[in-house]
């Protein structure tokens, strides 16, 4: 290796400095950890206000990192939110004494977002029942740091169900408020964070505040959707509705494109009740279809099924024998196709969640093949958040750059249906701010397979999918923390120094959610 | 689902078995967790450095089925209380009724030929109702069921190679109902040519029985049992409910719930109101005529929680 000589006393050229990139502010996005200036006294001060604080290895080491596994922190101390009134001593205290304190859901970010450098980890699964169901008005009221799984099982006693969540168990309501929350019902239900009807906030600054679209409208807005950075949500009022089985069918295409026009198409006319795309490989691509009713598939039958160019199971099987047939040399990628479908198909037809040729319990089922055939101790996910027309583009190079660093990957598409009264919320958020009716997410996740990929592999990756969606003018579902360098770049300096501004007045010490967005 | 050796080291945080954990549902706090618990041996916290929620783990085993890593989790709670056991301020009460236990089996006749029944303690302080259930199974009762095994594994207790080698002797290879569910999971282990069923699958297999569960019955399910031979039980279950119409004490994820969740220092207590949560959530929303229970413990719990007729399963069967 040819190292270049540096005359002693001299420091050579930096190859990050702030002007290193052109035309692109430098930003500090791996978080610097808190020095810890006066935490012995804030932790007096918290005492006596009655917050218990866990300082210990365990405790603290227990959060470490998060679903991603590429960021690593600790906190100094740790506390469990038991209360509204906990929450806010704890906050007006860390305002006083300006310690950071991050707040902690299920602890599913990828970009460690519910990591902490230092500082306090509140941890909201602390604060998790269910308050009130209201089956005439189809509501329920829970405390914010709730799973949807609990949920769930609360409301399904009563015959009711959320109306949509992330397809992973253990997201909290709270976390998912914040950031989004998509389901494979969102193009025709929206995202979970527009489930919301009214929140209990604590501020930056302690104080407890009711919001909602009429009520302390502006903190509402800035809340949901707003990466922790405006309060810590510790109730939430939520749609809910009567709990239905699924009727579900499966469509195989070749081609990306062609199944993300079908899926555009089925959204665009509500021809189903659930809708995604799963892939196998960019070859071997799922379009599911799901009916809440009878009716519902009745009419998508008559009028929707024939104008789906993909295929049921066993002729595609046929066209992908074909397929191979023709291409000996390609038998390792056939041999991986059928290796997977015996693997992942059967976790989606288990008998259990199967009466009567329906499936009971999706979010079961769906997490349960997510952790099982998805997970690993890294979950690096980076997406695609766009308009409807710019879908097919952003999915298309995306893949490119999945190929091109990883042997095999899967991509979750969805439609996500936006409600124009709610565009405030919308505002620096995961929803492209040109997006009308439907905006379209797209996650990219490798398949690690018992690999060691190096972090540079991971964010080199990330970086790659990022930069197609400021070429195209996307957004993300994930640009908080180690991505938050992308924030500017995607939202301009305009937009984000408003949010800045409000921030600054909101949170005057900057201690809640460091580093996340700003 | 076959349990991966222990390894604390693989746990990468999911919480998927915080979901199913009544310990996390009664504190709500990680550290009363599978995961918090790895989490902590993943920074070297000690076992004693653990106490609280070792001691608070009723080993339901439902944690197992559901970590998506396949971590045996029982079996890490299991062998941190071993370490934490000699230190216990009520040890010696424990070592007393293991060594009571331990004395009644010394005593035992070899067990007789064919399949065996090992009731445990509890089935045995109710002689009418085990006269009953061994005149349904048609098993031979085993005068030494391992009692203070089983207590021993509940309880982080010593177990001295020469006990376990004459408790197992002549075992392997026949087929054995067993009471106690921590005991039946850990047989499964050591006896791995034996054919090996819950006392509560047995008894539901039996056709004066299982066509006497009504679809109004509310059905628990003893879950230790259940969890430690979670693949092929889940369909089985799911059997006798597309066949009963009864209503089961699973949850979303067909993880059973369990109705008593004593911690470690009350177990030979009387009931308190925390040890029967479980069982008064498994009854919110639901309006049952009867419940049928297939562990006596379960009993108890429901008993003290609501005013509807709780019967074991055995008694279900005429006369």
């Amino acid at each position: 290796m040819n190292i270049p000589p540096v005359e002693p006393g001299t420091v050579g050229p930096c190859p990050v400095a702030p002007d290193a990139l052109q035309g692109i502010k430098r930003q500090q996005t791996n978080p610097a950890r808190w020095n810890g200036a006066g935490w012995q006294a804030f932790v007096a001060d918290l005492r006596t206000a009655g917050v218990e604080l866990a300082e210990s290895r365990a405790a603290c080491g227990a959060y470490a990192t998060d679903a991603g596994g590429t960021a690593y922190g600790q906190p100094h101390g740790v506390a469990i939110a038991r209360s509204a009134g906990e929450v806010a001593a704890l906050l007006r205290t860390a305002q006083a004494h300006r310690v950071p304190v991050t707040v902690r859901g299920g602890g599913l970010t990828t970009e460690g977002e519910s990591v902490a450098y230092g500082g306090v980890l509140l941890d909201m699964t602390g604060m998790s029942r269910v308050l009130a169901i209201d089956a005439t008005a189809l509501t329920v009221r829970v405390e914010a740091g709730i799973y949807w799984h609990s949920l769930a099982e609360e409301l399904r006693r009563e015959k009711l169900d959320y109306l949509s969540a992330p397809l992973n168990l253990t997201s909290s309501v709270g976390g998912t408020l914040g950031v989004g929350g998509i389901d494979v019902n969102s193009a025709r239900l929206g995202c979970s964070a527009d489930q919301a009807l009214s929140l209990q906030v604590v501020t930056p600054t302690g104080e407890i505040v009711e919001c909602s679209d009429t009520e302390n409208v502006e903190l509402f807005q800035r809340v949901i959707l707003g990466y922790g950075q405006f309060g810590v949500i510790t109730e939430a009022t939520l749609r809910v509705r009567p709990y239905t089985p699924l009727s579900m069918h499966y469509y195989y295409y070749s081609s990306l494109r062609t199944a993300i026009e079908d899926l555009q198409m089925l959204d665009r006319n509500d021809a189903s009740d659930y809708s995604g795309i799963l892939t196998i490989m960019d070859c071997a691509v799922n379009l599911l279809v799901a009916f809440d009713s009878d009716e519902r598939e009745a009419a998508f039958r008559r009028d929707w099924e024939a104008r789906l160019r993909g295929h049921g199971e066993f002729g595609f099987a046929l066209c992908m024998l074909g397929h191979y047939a023709l291409r000996p040399w390609k038998a390792g990628e056939a041999l991986y196709l059928l290796k997977r479908k015996q693997a992942v198909f059967p976790e989606f037809r288990r008998p259990e969640y199967m009466r009567d040729n329906k499936m009971h319990d999706r979010s079961v089922v769906f997490s349960r093949a997510v952790w099982k055939h998805w997970g690993s101790r890294n979950m690096v996910i980076p997406d695609l958040a766009t308009p409807a027309d710019k879908f097919v583009a952003a999915v298309e190079r995306g893949n490119a750059v999945c190929r091109k660093f990883f042997a095999h990957y899967t991509l979750y598409c969805v439609g996500i249906k936006l409600r124009p009264e709610h565009r405030p919320h919308y505002e620096m958020s995961c929803v492209p701010p040109d997006a009308e009716g439907w905006a379209y997410g797209c996650e990219f996740e490798p398949m690690i397979e018992g690999e060691v990929y190096s972090r540079d592999h991971f964010q080199a990756f990330k970086n790659a999918i990022y930069d197609i969606g400021v070429d195209l003018g996307a957004s993300y579902y994930r640009f908080g923390g180690m991505m938050k360098g992308y924030i500017r770049r995607t939202f301009g300096d305009e937009l984000v120094d408003k949010h800045l501004a409000m921030k600054r007045r909101a949170d005057p010490a900057m201690i809640l959610n460091r580093d996340v967005i700003f | 689902m076959a349990a991966a050796p222990f390894d604390h080291a693989r746990c990468s945080g999911c919480s998927l078995c915080r979901l199913v954990c009544p310990m996390w549902r009664q504190h709500r706090d990680p550290r009363f967790s599978p995961e918090g618990l790895a989490r902590a041996r993943q920074c070297d916290a000690t076992a004693a450095e653990l106490t609280a929620p070792l001691e608070a783990c009723s080993l339901c085993g439902a944690c197992d089925p559901v970590c998506p890593e396949g971590i045996d989790l029982s079996g890490m709670v299991m062998e941190l209380r071993r370490d934490l056991s000699p230190a216990l301020p009520y040890r010696q009460a424990l070592d007393a009724l293991q060594a009571k236990f331990a004395l009644a089996a010394a005593a035992a006749e070899a067990p007789a030929a064919g399949a065996l029944f090992l009731p445990g303690p509890a089935l045995r302080a109710h002689p009418s109702l085990l006269a009953r259930v061994k005149t349904l199974l048609g098993y031979a009762c085993a005068t030494d069921d391992g009692a203070d095994i089983a207590l021993a594994l509940e309880t982080g207790g010593e177990i001295s190679p020469a006990r376990r080698r004459r408790f197992l002797d002549g075992l392997d290879g026949r087929t054995l109902a067993v009471g106690d569910g921590l005991l039946l999971r850990q047989l499964r282990q050591w006896l791995p040519g034996a054919r090996l069923q819950s006392l509560g699958a047995a008894l539901a297999s039996l056709m004066p029985i299982r066509r006497r569960i009504a679809s109004t019955d509310f059905y628990v399910i003893e879950p230790r049992a259940y969890h430690a031979d979670y693949e092929r039980l889940v369909a089985y279950y799911d059997r006798l409910r597309a066949e009963t119409g009864c209503a089961l004490n699973l949850d979303l994820q067909r993880i059973a719930m369990p109705a008593l969740t004593q911690a470690l220092p009350h177990l030979a207590g009387p009931l308190v109101d925390a040890d029967v949560a479980q069982a008064r959530w498994m009854l919110q929303g639901r309006t049952p005529q009867r419940i049928v229970v297939e562990s006596l413990a379960d009993r108890a719990a429901f008993e003290r929680v609501c005013d509807i007729p709780v019967l074991h399963l055995a008694e279900l069967a005429q006369d």
